[in-house]
Protein backbone atom coordinates (compact mmCIF):
# COMPACT_ATOMS: atom_id res chain seq x y z
CA UNK A 1 0.00 0.00 0.00
CA UNK A 2 2.81 1.77 0.56
CA UNK A 3 4.21 4.09 -2.15
CA UNK A 4 7.03 6.29 -2.29
CA UNK A 5 5.90 10.48 -2.00
CA UNK A 6 3.24 9.25 0.46
CA UNK A 7 5.57 10.48 3.47
CA UNK A 8 5.34 14.13 2.85
CA UNK A 9 1.37 13.94 4.16
CA UNK A 10 3.16 13.25 7.09
CA UNK A 11 5.75 15.89 7.34
CA UNK A 12 4.20 18.81 5.65
CA UNK A 13 2.04 18.66 8.74
CA UNK A 14 4.12 19.24 11.25
CA UNK A 15 5.43 22.58 10.64
CA UNK A 16 5.01 23.99 7.23
CA UNK A 17 1.05 23.48 7.15
CA UNK A 18 0.66 23.09 10.55
CA UNK A 19 -2.83 22.94 11.71
CA UNK A 20 -2.49 25.02 15.44
CA UNK A 21 -0.04 28.01 13.17
CA UNK A 22 -1.22 28.19 9.82
CA UNK A 23 -5.01 26.98 9.92
CA UNK A 24 -5.33 28.33 13.43
CA UNK A 25 -7.54 25.25 14.51
CA UNK A 26 -7.50 23.38 18.06
CA UNK A 27 -6.77 26.81 20.12
CA UNK A 28 -8.93 26.29 22.72
CA UNK A 29 -7.49 22.95 23.60
CA UNK A 30 -4.26 24.10 23.12
CA UNK A 31 -5.09 27.25 25.64
CA UNK A 32 -6.71 25.21 28.37
CA UNK A 33 -3.97 22.19 28.98
CA UNK A 34 -0.79 23.55 28.31
CA UNK A 35 0.43 24.74 31.64
CA UNK A 36 1.69 21.25 32.68
CA UNK A 37 4.15 19.46 30.13
CA UNK A 38 2.60 16.22 31.79
CA UNK A 39 -0.49 17.41 30.54
CA UNK A 40 -0.07 18.69 27.37
CA UNK A 41 2.14 15.15 26.12
CA UNK A 42 -1.00 12.81 27.06
CA UNK A 43 -3.18 15.21 25.36
CA UNK A 44 -0.86 15.25 21.96
CA UNK A 45 -0.62 11.39 22.19
CA UNK A 46 -4.77 11.38 22.55
CA UNK A 47 -4.67 13.69 19.66
CA UNK A 48 -2.53 11.91 17.46
CA UNK A 49 -4.04 8.57 17.79
CA UNK A 50 -7.86 9.79 17.64
CA UNK A 51 -7.00 11.56 14.28
CA UNK A 52 -4.43 9.08 12.48
CA UNK A 53 -6.98 6.64 13.17
CA UNK A 54 -10.57 8.36 12.48
CA UNK A 55 -8.93 9.36 8.99
CA UNK A 56 -7.89 6.13 8.58
CA UNK A 57 -11.54 4.61 9.04
CA UNK A 58 -13.41 7.23 7.43
CA UNK A 59 -11.17 6.97 4.02
CA UNK A 60 -11.74 3.10 4.72
CA UNK A 61 -15.32 3.92 4.37
CA UNK A 62 -15.02 6.90 1.64
CA UNK A 63 -17.27 4.68 -1.07
CA UNK A 64 -19.15 3.82 0.60
CA UNK A 65 -20.40 6.76 2.95
CA UNK A 66 -23.39 8.25 1.88
CA UNK A 67 -22.13 11.94 1.13
CA UNK A 68 -25.77 13.17 3.43
CA UNK A 69 -24.21 11.29 6.15
CA UNK A 70 -20.80 11.91 6.03
CA UNK A 71 -19.97 14.24 8.40
CA UNK A 72 -22.08 12.08 11.45
CA UNK A 73 -20.41 9.18 10.05
CA UNK A 74 -17.28 11.03 10.55
CA UNK A 75 -18.36 12.23 14.27
CA UNK A 76 -19.40 8.53 15.03
CA UNK A 77 -16.25 6.99 14.45
CA UNK A 78 -14.54 10.30 15.68
CA UNK A 79 -16.48 9.69 19.12
CA UNK A 80 -15.25 5.86 18.99
CA UNK A 81 -12.00 6.71 19.43
CA UNK A 82 -12.44 9.42 21.97
CA UNK A 83 -13.75 6.85 24.22
CA UNK A 84 -11.26 4.11 23.89
CA UNK A 85 -8.47 6.72 24.64
CA UNK A 86 -10.98 8.22 27.63
CA UNK A 87 -11.63 4.45 28.94
CA UNK A 88 -7.95 3.12 28.06
CA UNK A 89 -6.59 6.67 30.87
CA UNK A 90 -8.98 5.62 33.04
CA UNK A 91 -7.83 1.74 33.17
CA UNK A 92 -4.26 2.13 33.46
CA UNK A 93 -3.27 6.16 34.32
CA UNK A 94 -5.66 7.24 36.18
CA UNK A 95 -4.12 10.02 38.32
CA UNK A 96 -3.76 11.76 34.72
CA UNK A 97 -7.24 10.76 33.96
CA UNK A 98 -8.71 12.11 36.54
CA UNK A 99 -7.26 15.95 35.84
CA UNK A 100 -7.91 15.18 32.09
CA UNK A 101 -11.16 13.24 31.26
CA UNK A 102 -12.84 16.30 30.87
CA UNK A 103 -10.71 17.53 27.93
CA UNK A 104 -10.30 14.26 26.44
CA UNK A 105 -13.96 14.25 25.87
CA UNK A 106 -13.56 17.24 24.37
CA UNK A 107 -11.42 15.67 21.61
CA UNK A 108 -14.11 15.21 19.62
CA UNK A 109 -15.40 18.63 19.31
CA UNK A 110 -11.27 19.83 18.30
CA UNK A 111 -11.33 21.24 15.17
CA UNK A 112 -8.51 19.51 13.55
CA UNK A 113 -10.09 16.23 14.04
CA UNK A 114 -12.82 17.07 11.38
CA UNK A 115 -10.91 19.64 9.44
CA UNK A 116 -8.59 16.38 8.85
CA UNK A 117 -11.42 14.03 7.87
CA UNK A 118 -13.31 16.32 6.00
CA UNK A 119 -10.76 18.17 4.16
CA UNK A 120 -8.34 15.33 3.55
CA UNK A 121 -9.28 11.79 4.75
CA UNK A 122 -12.50 11.42 2.57
CA UNK A 123 -10.65 12.04 -0.56
CA UNK A 124 -7.85 10.31 -0.14
CA UNK A 125 -6.38 6.15 0.45
CA UNK A 126 -6.10 4.76 3.78
CA UNK A 127 -2.55 5.06 3.80
CA UNK A 128 -1.80 8.53 3.31
CA UNK A 129 -5.36 9.64 5.35
CA UNK A 130 -3.64 7.63 8.21
CA UNK A 131 -0.36 9.79 7.68
CA UNK A 132 -1.65 12.88 7.44
CA UNK A 133 -4.09 12.45 10.35
CA UNK A 134 -0.92 11.27 11.83
CA UNK A 135 1.38 14.10 11.07
CA UNK A 136 -1.47 16.90 11.79
CA UNK A 137 -2.16 15.06 15.46
CA UNK A 138 1.79 15.39 15.49
CA UNK A 139 2.33 18.91 14.76
CA UNK A 140 -0.56 20.21 16.98
CA UNK A 141 1.73 17.99 19.65
CA UNK A 142 4.54 19.67 18.67
CA UNK A 143 2.78 23.45 19.29
CA UNK A 144 1.35 22.15 22.49
CA UNK A 145 4.29 20.96 24.00
CA UNK A 146 6.45 24.47 23.30
CA UNK A 147 3.76 26.08 24.73
CA UNK A 148 3.65 24.05 27.52
CA UNK A 149 7.19 23.80 28.12
CA UNK A 150 7.64 27.73 27.90
CA UNK A 151 4.47 27.75 30.59
CA UNK A 152 6.17 25.31 32.77
CA UNK A 153 9.21 26.68 33.05
CA UNK A 154 8.11 30.09 33.35
CA UNK A 155 5.45 29.71 35.56
CA UNK A 156 6.64 26.62 37.72
CA UNK A 157 10.05 26.80 37.26
CA UNK A 158 9.15 23.16 36.35
CA UNK A 159 9.78 20.23 33.47
CA UNK A 160 7.82 17.45 33.38
CA UNK A 161 6.72 18.46 37.32
CA UNK A 162 10.97 18.15 37.97
CA UNK A 163 12.10 21.67 39.61
CA UNK A 164 14.35 23.53 36.83
CA UNK A 165 15.17 26.79 38.35
CA UNK A 166 17.43 26.15 41.95
CA UNK A 167 15.16 26.72 44.66
CA UNK A 168 17.96 28.57 46.20
CA UNK A 169 17.27 31.36 43.45
CA UNK A 170 13.71 31.64 44.46
CA UNK A 171 12.15 35.11 46.83
CA UNK A 172 12.44 34.18 50.44
CA UNK A 173 12.32 36.27 53.76
CA UNK A 174 15.79 37.07 54.12
CA UNK A 175 16.26 37.83 49.68
CA UNK A 176 12.97 39.40 48.79
CA UNK A 177 14.12 40.87 45.54
CA UNK A 178 15.11 36.89 43.89
CA UNK A 179 13.37 35.10 41.15
CA UNK A 180 9.70 34.71 41.74
CA UNK A 181 7.13 32.72 39.40
CA UNK A 182 5.79 34.59 36.14
CA UNK A 183 2.28 34.70 37.22
CA UNK A 184 0.54 35.04 33.93
CA UNK A 185 1.93 32.00 32.61
CA UNK A 186 -0.22 29.68 34.71
CA UNK A 187 -3.24 30.95 33.25
CA UNK A 188 -4.64 30.42 29.67
CA UNK A 189 -4.02 34.01 28.78
CA UNK A 190 -0.49 33.45 28.40
CA UNK A 191 -0.92 30.58 26.23
CA UNK A 192 -2.51 33.11 23.29
CA UNK A 193 0.74 35.17 23.61
CA UNK A 194 2.96 32.19 22.96
CA UNK A 195 0.83 31.09 20.26
CA UNK A 196 0.94 33.94 19.16
CA UNK A 197 4.53 34.64 18.39
CA UNK A 198 4.53 30.87 17.02
CA UNK A 199 2.58 32.00 14.35
CA UNK A 200 4.42 35.11 13.54
CA UNK A 201 7.53 33.10 13.63
CA UNK A 202 5.88 30.52 11.39
CA UNK A 203 4.59 32.96 9.01
CA UNK A 204 8.18 34.10 8.73
CA UNK A 205 9.65 31.03 8.25
CA UNK A 206 7.62 29.54 5.83
CA UNK A 207 7.08 30.52 2.10
CA UNK A 208 3.95 31.08 0.98
CA UNK A 209 3.02 30.23 -2.38
CA UNK A 210 1.64 32.55 -4.63
CA UNK B 1 -13.22 15.83 -4.97
CA UNK B 2 -14.54 17.53 -8.19
CA UNK B 3 -16.32 14.73 -9.93
CA UNK B 4 -20.20 14.81 -8.44
CA UNK B 5 -21.67 11.45 -7.31
CA UNK B 6 -23.59 9.29 -10.02
CA UNK B 7 -26.67 9.54 -8.38
CA UNK B 8 -28.05 9.89 -4.68
CA UNK B 9 -27.96 6.80 -2.95
CA UNK B 10 -31.70 6.14 -1.76
CA UNK B 11 -32.89 6.90 1.95
CA UNK B 12 -33.19 2.96 2.56
CA UNK B 13 -29.28 3.07 1.55
CA UNK B 14 -28.46 5.55 3.78
CA UNK B 15 -30.53 4.35 6.82
CA UNK B 16 -29.20 1.16 6.94
CA UNK B 17 -25.81 2.41 6.56
CA UNK B 18 -25.93 4.19 9.75
CA UNK B 19 -28.00 1.57 11.62
CA UNK B 20 -24.55 -0.74 10.53
CA UNK B 21 -22.40 1.93 11.51
CA UNK B 22 -23.76 2.10 14.91
CA UNK B 23 -23.89 -1.07 15.47
CA UNK B 24 -20.58 -1.87 14.92
CA UNK B 25 -19.60 1.53 17.08
CA UNK B 26 -21.51 0.03 19.55
CA UNK B 27 -20.13 -3.52 19.75
CA UNK B 28 -16.66 -2.09 19.78
CA UNK B 29 -17.20 0.27 22.52
CA UNK B 30 -18.59 -2.62 24.23
CA UNK B 31 -16.08 -4.83 23.88
CA UNK B 32 -13.90 -2.53 25.08
CA UNK B 33 -15.95 -1.54 28.09
CA UNK B 34 -16.31 -4.91 29.34
CA UNK B 35 -12.30 -5.57 28.72
CA UNK B 36 -11.41 -2.60 30.68
CA UNK B 37 -13.60 -3.27 33.48
CA UNK B 38 -11.26 -4.65 35.72
CA UNK B 39 -8.08 -2.74 35.38
CA UNK B 40 -10.76 0.58 35.78
CA UNK B 41 -12.06 -1.17 39.15
CA UNK B 42 -8.29 -1.74 40.43
CA UNK B 43 -7.77 1.54 39.63
CA UNK B 44 -10.24 3.10 41.11
CA UNK B 45 -10.17 1.19 44.13
CA UNK B 46 -6.15 1.81 44.49
CA UNK B 47 -7.10 5.87 43.71
CA UNK B 48 -9.32 5.30 47.01
CA UNK B 49 -6.79 3.90 48.94
CA UNK B 50 -4.27 6.36 48.72
CA UNK B 51 -6.44 9.26 48.97
CA UNK B 52 -7.13 7.37 52.55
CA UNK B 53 -4.01 7.15 53.29
CA UNK B 54 -3.07 10.85 52.53
CA UNK B 55 -5.80 11.76 54.72
CA UNK B 56 -4.42 9.66 57.30
CA UNK B 57 -0.62 11.35 56.26
CA UNK B 58 0.50 7.39 55.83
CA UNK B 59 1.28 8.72 52.18
CA UNK B 60 2.41 12.18 51.49
CA UNK B 61 0.40 14.36 48.76
CA UNK B 62 2.95 12.95 46.02
CA UNK B 63 2.89 9.64 46.99
CA UNK B 64 5.15 8.07 48.65
CA UNK B 65 5.00 6.66 52.51
CA UNK B 66 5.97 8.58 55.49
CA UNK B 67 6.66 7.95 59.00
CA UNK B 68 6.46 10.07 61.89
CA UNK B 69 9.82 10.98 63.65
CA UNK B 70 9.74 13.83 66.23
CA UNK B 71 6.34 15.40 65.03
CA UNK B 72 8.13 15.57 60.99
CA UNK B 73 7.02 13.35 58.35
CA UNK B 74 10.00 12.11 57.18
CA UNK B 75 10.14 9.60 53.43
CA UNK B 76 9.51 5.56 54.20
CA UNK B 77 9.70 2.53 52.45
CA UNK B 78 7.86 -0.53 53.34
CA UNK B 79 10.06 -3.42 54.31
CA UNK B 80 8.82 -7.11 55.52
CA UNK B 81 5.50 -7.69 57.92
CA UNK B 82 4.29 -4.33 56.81
CA UNK B 83 6.55 -1.97 58.49
CA UNK B 84 7.28 1.33 57.20
CA UNK B 85 11.10 2.43 57.41
CA UNK B 86 12.16 5.91 57.10
CA UNK B 87 15.10 6.57 54.44
CA UNK B 88 16.39 9.89 53.02
CA UNK B 89 14.96 9.85 49.87
CA UNK B 90 11.51 9.43 48.56
CA UNK B 91 10.66 6.19 46.90
CA UNK B 92 7.72 5.73 45.01
CA UNK B 93 6.24 2.41 46.25
CA UNK B 94 4.39 0.25 43.50
CA UNK B 95 0.62 -1.11 43.47
CA UNK B 96 1.11 -3.93 45.78
CA UNK B 97 3.09 -2.25 48.46
CA UNK B 98 0.36 0.19 48.34
CA UNK B 99 -2.59 -2.22 48.79
CA UNK B 100 -0.50 -3.86 51.38
CA UNK B 101 -0.02 -1.03 54.06
CA UNK B 102 -3.70 0.21 53.11
CA UNK B 103 -4.82 -3.57 54.27
CA UNK B 104 -2.64 -3.86 57.07
CA UNK B 105 -2.93 -0.24 58.68
CA UNK B 106 -6.69 1.03 57.54
CA UNK B 107 -9.58 -1.44 59.29
CA UNK B 108 -13.13 -0.33 58.23
CA UNK B 109 -15.42 -0.47 61.45
CA UNK B 110 -18.72 0.27 62.20
CA UNK B 111 -19.84 3.45 64.50
CA UNK B 112 -23.40 2.98 66.11
CA UNK B 113 -25.67 5.99 66.91
CA UNK B 114 -24.35 5.94 70.74
CA UNK B 115 -20.72 6.56 69.62
CA UNK B 116 -19.68 2.91 70.40
CA UNK B 117 -17.22 0.72 68.01
CA UNK B 118 -18.32 -2.86 66.68
CA UNK B 119 -17.02 -5.12 64.21
CA UNK B 120 -18.73 -5.61 61.01
CA UNK B 121 -18.94 -9.45 62.52
CA UNK B 122 -20.08 -8.29 65.44
CA UNK B 123 -22.96 -6.21 63.30
CA UNK B 124 -23.73 -9.44 61.27
CA UNK B 125 -23.19 -6.82 58.19
CA UNK B 126 -21.08 -7.97 55.51
CA UNK B 127 -18.38 -5.57 54.70
CA UNK B 128 -18.34 -5.79 50.91
CA UNK B 129 -21.57 -4.87 50.28
CA UNK B 130 -22.32 -2.17 52.89
CA UNK B 131 -19.08 -0.42 51.27
CA UNK B 132 -20.45 -0.11 47.95
CA UNK B 133 -23.84 -0.65 48.04
CA UNK B 134 -24.03 2.92 50.81
CA UNK B 135 -21.09 5.03 48.84
CA UNK B 136 -23.33 7.20 47.00
CA UNK B 137 -26.14 7.27 50.22
CA UNK B 138 -23.48 8.63 52.76
CA UNK B 139 -22.68 6.29 55.32
CA UNK B 140 -23.53 8.77 57.53
CA UNK B 141 -27.01 8.31 57.12
CA UNK B 142 -27.42 4.54 58.60
CA UNK B 143 -27.87 3.47 61.86
CA UNK B 144 -24.39 1.66 61.49
CA UNK B 145 -21.71 4.09 60.13
CA UNK B 146 -18.22 3.40 58.52
CA UNK B 147 -15.14 4.70 59.95
CA UNK B 148 -11.98 3.09 59.65
CA UNK B 149 -9.01 2.54 62.28
CA UNK B 150 -5.93 3.40 61.64
CA UNK B 151 -3.42 1.57 63.28
CA UNK B 152 0.09 2.45 64.41
CA UNK B 153 3.00 1.65 61.96
CA UNK B 154 3.76 -2.38 63.36
CA UNK B 155 7.07 -1.43 65.34
CA UNK B 156 5.91 -2.34 68.34
CA UNK B 157 3.54 -4.24 69.74
CA UNK B 158 1.24 -1.49 70.74
CA UNK B 159 -1.87 -1.36 68.43
CA UNK B 160 -3.84 1.40 69.65
CA UNK B 161 -5.24 3.60 67.16
CA UNK B 162 -3.38 7.03 66.12
CA UNK B 163 -6.67 7.94 64.28
CA UNK B 164 -9.82 7.67 62.49
CA UNK B 165 -10.65 8.31 59.18
CA UNK B 166 -14.35 9.37 58.48
CA UNK B 167 -15.46 9.81 54.79
CA UNK B 168 -17.12 12.45 53.95
CA UNK B 169 -19.84 12.80 51.04
CA UNK B 170 -21.47 16.18 50.27
CA UNK B 171 -22.13 18.19 47.35
CA UNK B 172 -20.08 20.79 45.78
CA UNK B 173 -21.11 23.23 42.57
CA UNK B 174 -22.18 20.79 40.18
CA UNK B 175 -22.04 16.84 41.47
CA UNK B 176 -21.52 15.20 44.69
CA UNK B 177 -17.94 15.52 46.23
CA UNK B 178 -16.57 12.40 48.10
CA UNK B 179 -13.65 12.80 50.63
CA UNK B 180 -12.12 11.37 53.64
CA UNK B 181 -11.27 13.16 57.36
CA UNK B 182 -8.77 11.99 59.37
CA UNK B 183 -8.99 12.67 63.20
CA UNK B 184 -6.69 12.20 66.08
CA UNK B 185 -7.42 9.66 68.98
CA UNK B 186 -8.69 12.89 71.17
CA UNK B 187 -11.32 12.94 68.17
CA UNK B 188 -11.10 16.83 68.59
CA UNK B 189 -7.89 17.17 66.20
CA UNK B 190 -7.89 16.74 62.44
CA UNK B 191 -4.36 14.63 60.74
CA UNK B 192 -5.35 15.09 57.35
CA UNK B 193 -8.03 15.47 54.51
CA UNK B 194 -8.06 14.54 50.89
CA UNK B 195 -10.92 14.43 48.55
CA UNK B 196 -11.37 11.34 45.92
CA UNK B 197 -13.99 12.02 43.59
CA UNK B 198 -15.17 15.65 42.19
CA UNK B 199 -16.29 17.22 39.42
CA UNK B 200 -15.64 20.81 40.33
CA UNK B 201 -14.49 23.62 38.00
CA UNK B 202 -10.51 22.66 36.94
CA UNK B 203 -8.80 25.90 38.75
CA UNK B 204 -11.01 27.05 41.05
CA UNK B 205 -13.19 24.41 43.11
CA UNK B 206 -10.85 21.99 42.12
CA UNK B 207 -8.76 23.23 43.97
CA UNK B 208 -10.18 21.45 46.97
CA UNK B 209 -7.94 18.31 45.80
CA UNK B 210 -4.98 20.32 45.57
CA UNK B 211 -2.11 19.60 48.45
CA UNK B 212 -1.29 22.97 48.90
CA UNK B 213 -5.08 24.04 49.81
CA UNK B 214 -5.62 20.38 51.83
CA UNK B 215 -2.25 21.36 53.83
CA UNK B 216 -4.37 24.01 56.29
CA UNK B 217 -6.15 20.99 57.64
CA UNK B 218 -3.61 19.43 59.99
CA UNK B 219 -4.01 20.39 63.37
CA UNK B 220 -7.61 22.25 63.06
CA UNK B 221 -10.03 21.64 65.73
CA UNK B 222 -13.20 19.75 64.77
CA UNK B 223 -15.14 20.95 67.74
CA UNK B 224 -15.41 24.78 68.03
CA UNK B 225 -13.11 26.00 71.54
CA UNK B 226 -15.21 28.39 73.75
CA UNK B 227 -13.82 31.97 73.92
CA UNK B 228 -12.59 30.73 77.23
CA UNK B 229 -10.37 28.09 75.67
CA UNK B 230 -12.10 24.75 76.47
CA UNK B 231 -14.38 22.90 74.07
CA UNK B 232 -18.03 22.02 75.89
CA UNK B 233 -18.15 18.80 73.56
CA UNK B 234 -21.90 18.38 73.99
CA UNK B 235 -22.61 21.55 72.60
CA UNK B 236 -19.80 22.99 70.66
CA UNK B 237 -20.56 23.18 66.85
CA UNK B 238 -19.19 20.86 64.83
CA UNK B 239 -17.76 21.01 62.10
CA UNK B 240 -14.77 22.68 59.96
CA UNK B 241 -15.96 25.78 58.05
CA UNK B 242 -14.24 27.01 54.62
CA UNK B 243 -14.54 31.16 55.10
CA UNK B 244 -14.47 33.31 52.72
CA UNK B 245 -11.24 34.90 52.34
CA UNK B 246 -8.28 34.18 54.76
CA UNK B 247 -8.92 32.59 58.12
CA UNK B 248 -5.23 35.00 59.96
CA UNK B 249 -7.48 38.23 58.21
CA UNK B 250 -11.01 37.30 58.63
CA UNK B 251 -10.68 36.14 62.29
CA UNK B 252 -7.27 36.88 63.90
CA UNK B 253 -6.90 34.58 67.05
CA UNK B 254 -10.61 33.88 67.56
CA UNK B 255 -11.53 30.56 68.57
CA UNK B 256 -13.25 30.23 65.43
CA UNK B 257 -9.97 30.57 63.75
CA UNK B 258 -8.77 27.19 64.95
CA UNK B 259 -11.63 25.14 62.88
CA UNK B 260 -12.15 27.27 59.75
CA UNK B 261 -10.47 27.19 56.36
CA UNK B 262 -8.99 29.47 54.03
CA UNK B 263 -11.68 30.09 51.20
CA UNK B 264 -10.83 29.84 47.41
CA UNK B 265 -11.56 32.85 45.25
CA UNK B 266 -14.11 32.33 42.52
CA UNK B 267 -15.23 28.60 44.37
CA UNK B 268 -17.56 29.88 47.19
CA UNK B 269 -19.88 27.58 46.10
CA UNK B 270 -17.65 24.92 46.21
CA UNK B 271 -16.41 25.91 49.91
CA UNK B 272 -20.16 25.99 51.12
CA UNK B 273 -20.40 22.54 49.79
CA UNK B 274 -17.42 21.80 51.26
CA UNK B 275 -18.56 23.45 54.71
CA UNK B 276 -22.04 21.73 54.63
CA UNK B 277 -20.82 18.13 54.17
CA UNK B 278 -17.98 18.49 57.37
CA UNK B 279 -21.36 19.46 59.53
CA UNK B 280 -23.69 17.00 57.92
CA UNK B 281 -21.53 14.12 57.90
CA UNK B 282 -20.28 14.50 61.26
CA UNK B 283 -23.07 15.48 63.35
CA UNK B 284 -24.12 12.24 64.09
CA UNK B 285 -20.56 11.32 64.68
CA UNK B 286 -20.86 13.63 67.63
CA UNK B 287 -21.11 10.88 70.62
CA UNK B 288 -18.56 8.48 69.12
CA UNK B 289 -15.92 11.84 68.87
CA UNK B 290 -16.90 12.52 72.50
CA UNK B 291 -16.50 9.18 74.17
CA UNK B 292 -13.14 9.25 71.76
CA UNK B 293 -12.41 12.52 74.04
CA UNK B 294 -13.18 10.96 77.04
CA UNK B 295 -11.18 7.78 76.49
CA UNK B 296 -8.16 10.10 75.69
CA UNK B 297 -8.72 12.33 79.14
CA UNK B 298 -8.69 9.49 81.34
CA UNK B 299 -5.54 8.13 79.73
CA UNK B 300 -3.91 11.25 80.11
Amino acid sequence: MTQKGNLHYLTDQIWSSNQVLVAVLGICSALAITNRLSVALTMSLSVTFVTSCSCFFVSLLRHRTPPSVRMITQLAIISVFVIIIDQFLQAYFFAIWKVMTVFVGLIITNCIVMGRCEGMAKNVAPWPAFLDGMGAGLGYGLVLMIVGAIREFFGFGQLFGIQVVPVSWYASAVHPNAYENFGLMVSPPAAFFIIGMLIWISNATVTKEA
Amino acid sequence: MSQSPPSAPSNLKVISFIIALSFICALVLSILASVLREPQEIARELDRSEQMMMAARILSPTGFFQVKEEDKYVPAKLEKGHQLVAIKAPEYPDRRELFDVYRSRLIPMLVTKDGDLATFKEAGIDEQEYVNENKKRGYYTLPYMLVYKILPNPTSEDKTPIGYVIPINGYGLWDAIYGYLAIAPDGDTVIGISWYDQKETPGLGAVITEPQWQSQFPGKLVFEESPDGTTDFQTAPLGLTVIKGKVSEVMGSKPKAKSSIDGIPGATLTGNGVTSAYQDVLAPYRPFLMKLQKAYEEAQ
